[in-house]
């Protein structure tokens, strides 16, 4: 792991590269995606709570 | 502070058999998810469940822990760092995410593991538990296939922070070079 990439040899600092900036898109959109699952009602949390005491289950 | 050349092969040889134990446990648990929705034997769909209970705590936890902590440790010993580059950064933040999710998870993998442990019958309500469990896994198998491209592909790009400490660097390696240079001549 001693390899080196994009060695800046002047004063200002690189730009963000492309590839960084579509993974921060992509990672957002999930982000929204989860939230409004979560927010409709499909998400596990509250609901779960319920079920553990519908089934009167202990952690294994 | 770089580590010597035998400790951070160590420190590799932990991450690498970490995330990909991890890898391979996720495909096994995604296998038993999908046997517990679909399954039509009762005894099999439980032992799916209990089998998901017993790696998650016992296997997927432990190896998400280790990826994590080898990780940054093999980082932090080497001239990657753990700042400098974006890789690196996305690796660690996608890693620490992985690993929460993971833990909010093992509630509905207990419910179902423990539902399974007492009857031989899933209850209809656990249907939404059954499906997040399939998805859940599906979407962890992504994030870890991306996690090990970026280990491999290690694509270029250098945070401001790691551009300002290699900047930093070089401008005391050429003022040393200069002194020197001066002295001599």
């Amino acid at each position: 792991m001693s390899q080196t990439h994009g060695k800046p040899d002047r004063g200002s600092a690189p730009s963000t590269p492309g590839w960084v900036k579509m993974f921060g898109i992509i990672f957002i959109v999930l982000l929204v995606l989860v939230v409004i699952l979560h927010l409709t009602g499909h998400g596990f949390g509250s609901h779960m709570h319920m079920l553990i005491r519908e089934h009167g289950v202990q952690r294994l | 502070m770089i580590m010597t050349p035998g400790l951070r092969k160590v420190a590799l040889t932990a991450h690498v058999t970490s995330s990909l134990g991890w890898f391979g446990a996720v495909a096994a648990f995604l296998a038993l998810a999908v046997a517990g929705l679909t399954g039509q034997d009762p005894l099999m769909v439980r032992a799916a469940y209990l089998t998901m209970g017993l790696t998650t705590r016992f296997v997927i936890i432990p190896f998400a822990f280790v990826s994590l902590l080898s990780g940054v440790v093999s980082s932090l010993g080497t001239t990657w760092g753990l700042f400098r580059y974006y890789w690196v950064l996305l690796k660690l933040l996608l890693t620490m995410l992985a690993t929460i999710v993971l833990l909010v998870h093992t509630q509905p993998i207990d419910l179902l593991a423990g539902v399974a442990a007492k009857t031989t019958v899933i209850s209809a309500s656990l249907h939404s538990q059954q499906l997040l469990m399939v998805n859940a896994s599906a979407a962890a198998l992504v994030v870890l296939l991306v996690l090990t491209v970026l280990s491999v592909y290690k694509p270029r790009g250098m945070t401001p922070y790691g551009w300002r400490k290699q900047y930093g660097q070089r401008k005391g390696i050429a003022a040393i070079d200069a002194a020197t240079h001066s002295r001599s001549g």
